[in-house]
């Protein structure tokens, strides 16, 4: 976690809680098509699934609807993502399917300098990442 | 009928004469034979309805009786017509004595002046209706008051003025030009500038007027919130898309001068303490915008002056040797008038003997009065601001849009000590913020570069010369061509929450006018863009290059360069038109202008630990002229436009502290509580008592104020008797909490509150009377209070010490349960919540209050001035019971002054009627009973308030400042102050389970709803 690919392991030594206070930043996003679900830990899982399940199915007479979808997760809520897609699954009879990749993502942490004579930092910290494409298959 | 007739004849005689006063010695019965005969009275009493007015006539009348018998023999007769009965009896009486003769001469003279009465009567009207108006029904013509003509012919003449007199009357009162003149563009732009004289317009004002409820507010003109109902679409746009604000009326102080020098002066003005200062490195090296709290000089906890924003010119690169920094201070115009001032004697300090340290520039003075002066004739055909500038050849600044200061008044001045100048920018620069993730989209789309001038075009026709002469350096042309490409990178970015809080970003762009799109169009980013990734690491890790933040709105001259040869809307639209393909690109080559701007980061919510980054977006700084030019651009690219409310609502969302609002221990914020104070208390007094919150029955002491002085100290001294009494100091709050939670059982609500207002004087200082304030006379017992509550104006402040604040945001979470702060708990610098670390913290800030931010547990939405008040242990154990639990409820006071009231309407009732007896006492009695009554408006506490924290049955500590249900959490939020010492004593009584949970109750309710506490550094 701690690992940084900076040149600045000799500041980092020196990190104080006096001197700095560590702010993290968003992590760095892509643009979003209509058919990408970022999962996070604050929403409720119901909707959050609830979500997916009606952009598979479209609006009321099925149309809009998507053969696929991304879902992502980042970091604790990789857990979640994976059970909304397996549950997308599982209510499907079959006629979804997943495929999981993985990724890192870079994060970027700021240390804010407590004092005027320092220079503020950033660090960067890699957290694993999970993308998973549910689609839908004519089932046999 | 006859009763009608001779209410018509009446009519028909008022404002006649009364009588005919003739010196010649002829009798005047000889009336009967007038020309006019019977059927016309030329002189007539006016008969009036009202009896005294008649008595007096009648009065008159018998004065005038004497003389009547013997008129006939008398030389000077006297001619008198009462009404048609007195005239009936006229010619009875002729027929009765007929005289034997009458000499001709005198006879004459006495018809001579009956005629001249009788035509001067006709010729004099004195009533105010026209005379068409006093015609009889059946002589009305239509459209009679239109054309004299219809009129009879004796009367056109007199009718004939009338209309003329009206015409002339009409003429003065409305435009003295007709539709179409009053909207040609010069005498537009002349109405226009007599409309801002008052209040200042922005540039964007007239785009504004329209669509927006403007409100004159620090002497602008501003937009308060769109007419559309757009609440919701607004906070969308905060979020998903991109809110456009005019910050024009921000004010910008420059200050210019040695860099140490600046420095050491401003250095008392603001703290460590409370964050980074002006020296921040990365600030000062131009490459971040940085934000402080400013304080008196060396008044550092005390007389805090408010927020600022600054930006430091960065250094050239090539060999400036910091000979001369610049530094922008950017300040609310509440707060500006208090930070000039203490900024110019901050200058004045060091050079105490002179008492003319800071000197008005004399060059800068008479050519700005000039501008002042001269500026209402000299338009015609063109802008005003450019006009202005144009006149003027000098390459001073005259500023003469700014709403905040005198126009007369200097602003500029120079320290001859320290070198340093302090010059007021206010409306020179254009600010617009740009808010939420489509900032970046919008800003790529619109703003172009400035194409780099090649030699071979030609010099000579270019207006733009500072862009030639810039041209020719190949550094500043590499330097051009690097900020376009850092530019161009933020395209690639989907939230300037990415970016480093605070980055600067100097560029130059060309005309935005030049491709606006031919339809209002909501762009979206394009993911083709994010593909340069190694680049955009660079860009959001280490921020923009100092190099880059150069631009040259930093430069004065150039600003009123570019201003003055800005190409007018029509011309630019001239040009299209005359484009041979109709909807082509219109190319101006060098002709187009190139506009220096300043783009700024502005971080969005950097506090807390959820939504981050919301709110963030971008300013664009702008010269001046070149407001709408940019403004039509970002919104045909899809940015919504909020106002001020909007401001409110992102500040409120972002849990920021809003300006000038929530700042009440500096100047601007006590001057803003006292007004919105007096608002609230007028459109209260405006709903009957029946139809408004009795708030003395619902325990509201102060439904329209925040009493903070009375807060602190009431915590104080209810502290030091908790610390003085034999318990010991823990276990005491837990035993007034016990004791308080068995009065809450008591089973009658009165009996209840008397009780636990019992309690509340039995803790409290007993020097302090509140256990009279039920009693019926409240105004002896508050004498001490008033003396006490004037005096230390000054004594409030509001902890902004990160270290403190930090320590505390620590202790007011719980501290299990939640594996998040467990894990944060063991910190090294972390203190435990002791006692003693309170008193500490205590010693430092002595009647301190604290900014806190609340978030409802289940229901409620949080109103202005929503008392926070400290939970029992009885409300935690329902809570703990039943976790839908929604809280307590406060049992409901009485009235004491309900029956003063009615007992003072009685007196004055009783008062009225005796003075319609004696009406000589009136002016005696009349003045003292409306004086009281204004003092006793019923439903709220008059006179001085009573202990504020013990009045309910929850310990009251603190107010909300804002408060609403927030769209981005999902439930109610609210910001405000409590008590320090409120707040620790609070956190030490709780237990570490539930620590930081308090009741919120609204002003106009009697249920308390339970809270969690933050506070966010």
């Amino acid at each position: 976690m701690a690992e940084n690919r900076e040149p600045r392991g000799a500041v980092e030594a020196e990190l104080d809680p006096v001197e700095y206070t560590l702010r993290k930043r968003l992590p760095h996003r892509l643009p979003r098509r209509p058919n990408d679900i970022y999962v996070n830990m604050k929403t409720d899982f119901k909707a959050q699934l609830a979500r997916c399940q009606k952009l598979l199915d479209g609006g009321a007479r099925g149309q809009n609807s998507c053969t696929e979808i991304y879902i992502h997760g980042l970091g604790l809520a990789i857990n979640r993502a994976i059970n909304i897609a397996l549950q997308l699954q599982a209510g499907s009879f079959g006629s979804l399917q997943v495929a999981a990749n993985t990724s890192t993502v870079e994060l970027v942490d700021e240390l804010e300098p407590e004092t005027d004579t320092r220079e503020p930092l950033t660090r960067i910290r890699n957290n694993s990442a999970i993308h998973i494409r549910v689609f839908r298959v004519t089932p046999k | 009928m006859s009763n009608a007739k001779e209410r018509k004849h009446a009519k028909k005689m008022r404002n006649q004469p009364t009588n005919v006063t003739l010196s010649s010695g002829f009798v005047a019965d000889r009336g009967g034979k007038h020309p006019n005969g019977g059927g016309k009275p030329f002189q007539a009493q006016k008969h009036e309805p009202d009896s005294g007015t008649s008595r007096q006539r009648q009065t008159k009348m018998t004065q005038h009786s004497p003389p009547e018998p013997d008129v006939n023999e008398q030389s000077s007769s006297k001619v008198m017509f009462k009404k048609k009965g007195g005239w009936k009896a006229g010619p009875e009486g002729t027929s009765q004595e007929i005289p034997k003769y009458i000499t001709a001469s005198t006879f004459a003279q006495a018809r001579a002046a009956e005629i001249s009465a009788m035509l001067k009567a006709v010729t004099q009207k004195s009533s105010n209706s026209l005379v068409f108006q006093t015609l009889p029904r059946h002589m009305r013509r239509r459209a009679m008051s239109h054309n004299v003509k219809r009129l009879p012919r004796r009367l056109q003449e007199i009718a004939q003025k009338e209309a003329e007199k009206a015409v002339h009357q009409k003429k003065e009162h409305s435009k003295n030009k007709c539709h179409k003149a009053r909207r040609c563009h010069i005498n537009r732009v002349l109405e226009f500038n007599r409309r801002q004289k008052k209040n200042i317009w922005l540039e964007t004002h007239i785009w504004h007027a329209k669509r927006f409820h403007m409100i004159k507010k620090w002497g602008y003109c501003l937009g308060e919130r769109p007419t559309v109902k757009s609440h919701r679409a607004c906070y969308r746009a905060m979020t998903n898309r991109c809110l456009l604000q005019d910050l024009s009326y921000y004010c910008c102080l420059e200050l210019k001068g040695k860099e140490e020098e600046i420095l050491k002066a401003l250095s008392p003005m603001c703290s460590i303490d409370t964050g980074l200062t002006f020296a921040a490195v990365h600030c000062l090296s131009g490459k971040r915008q940085g934000s402080l709290l400013l304080y008196r000089a060396n008044k550092y906890p005390r007389e805090m002056l408010g927020p600022v924003t600054f930006i430091w010119k960065s250094e050239r690169t090539s060999g400036d040797t910091s000979e001369s920094r610049q530094l922008w201070i950017w300040i609310h115009p509440t707060l500006k008038q208090d930070i000039l001032e203490e900024i110019k004697a901050v200058c004045q300090c060091m050079e105490p003997i002179k008492p003319t340290v800071c000197i008005q520039d004399p060059v800068l003075s008479p050519s700005q009065e000039k501008s002042q002066t001269e500026l209402p004739e000299e338009k015609i055909g063109k802008k005003r601001k450019r006009k202005d500038d144009g006149e003027d050849g000098k390459p001073i600044k005259k500023v003469i849009g700014d709403g905040t200061r005198d126009p007369y008044q200097p602003y500029s001045w120079i320290s001859p000590a320290t070198g340093i100048i302090i010059s007021d920018l206010t409306m020179e620069m254009n600010r617009f913020r740009l808010i939420g993730p489509l900032a970046h989209a919008i800003l790529t789309e619109t703003l172009k570069a400035a194409s780099v001038h090649t030699e071979g075009e030609d010099t000579e026709k270019t207006p733009h010369c500072w862009w030639v002469e810039t041209c020719r350096n190949p550094d500043s042309v590499s330097l051009h061509h690097r900020q376009e490409a850092i530019f161009e990178l933020l395209g690639g970015v989907t939230s300037p929450a990415e970016i480093p809080a605070g980055t600067v970003l100097g560029l130059t762009v060309g005309d935005p006018r030049i491709n606006l799109p031919q339809k209002r169009s909501k762009i979206l980013p394009s993911p083709e863009k994010c593909q340069d990734n190694e680049k955009v690491r660079q860009l959001l890790l280490e921020g923009v290059p100092v190099e880059c933040t150069h631009s040259f709105i930093w430069n004065q001259a150039i600003c009123k360069s570019v201003t003055e040869n800005k190409i007018s809307d029509q011309d630019l639209n001239r040009k299209r038109s005359e484009l041979l393909v109709p909807g082509s690109q219109l190319v101006l080559g060098p002709q187009e202008s190139k506009i220096p701007i300043l783009l700024i980061q502005q971080p969005g919510k950097v506090t807390g630990d959820d939504r981050r980054g919301w709110g963030s977006g971008w300013d664009v700084l702008l010269p001046r002229g070149w407001g709408m030019a940019f403004w039509i651009p970002f919104i045909y690219r899809g940015a919504r436009v909020g106002g001020l409310k909007e401001a409110i609502v992102h500040s409120q969302y972002k849990r920021s502290p809003h300006i000038p609002g929530d700042f009440p221990d500096c100047p601007a914020g006590i001057l803003f509580a006292e007004e919105q104070a007096k608002n609230l208390l007028e459109k209260y007094q405006r709903r009957p008592p029946a139809k408004r919150p009795n708030y003395v029955k619902l325990g509201t002491l102060a439904p329209f104020c925040c009493p903070w002085q009375q807060l602190t100290r009431d915590w104080e001294s209810r502290v030091q008797v908790q610390g003085e009494s034999p318990v010991a100091s823990c276990p005491g709050g837990e035993e007034t909490d016990l004791r308080r939670g068995e009065v809450l059982c008591a089973p009658t609500p009165e009996k209840s509150h008397q009780l636990s207002d019992e309690v509340g004087t039995s803790l409290d200082d007993s020097s302090e009377p509140e256990g009279v304030m039920d009693t019926e006379c409240p105004a002896q017992a508050e004498t001490g209070w008033v003396t006490g509550q004037d005096a230390p104006g000054s004594l409030l402040c509001v902890l902004r010490s990160r270290q403190s604040l930090k320590q505390l945001s620590a202790w007011c979470g719980p501290s299990v349960g939640d594996s998040r702060a467990a894990r944060r708990a063991p910190s090294r610098w972390q203190q435990e919540l002791t006692r003693e670390a309170c008193q500490a913290i205590l010693d430092c800030f002595p009647r301190a209050l604290v900014w806190v931010s609340l978030s409802l547990l289940r229901k409620g939405s949080p109103k202005l001035h929503t008392m926070i008040c400290v939970p029992t242990k009885e409300d935690f154990l329902q809570l703990s019971r039943d976790r839908l639990y929604s809280g307590p409820l406060e049992s409901k006071h009485s009235d004491p002054f309900k029956s003063q009231i009615r007992k003072q309407k009685e007196k004055k009732k009783i008062e009225k009627r005796q003075n319609r007896g004696h009406a000589v006492s009136k002016g005696l009695a009349g003045g003292d009973p409306a004086a009281e009554h204004q003092a006793l408006t019923l439903g709220l506490w008059s006179g001085p308030l009573p202990a504020v924290t013990s009045h309910c049955s929850r310990v009251l500590l603190g107010f909300v400042t804002q408060g609403d249900f927030s769209m981005a959490v999902g439930c109610g939020e609210a910001l405000g102050f409590v008590s320090l010492t409120g707040l620790l004593d609070m956190l030490l009584s709780q237990p570490a389970a539930e620590r930081g949970l308090v009741l919120l109750r609204s002003p106009a309710s009697l249920q308390y709803r339970f809270a969690r506490i933050a506070i966010e550094v």
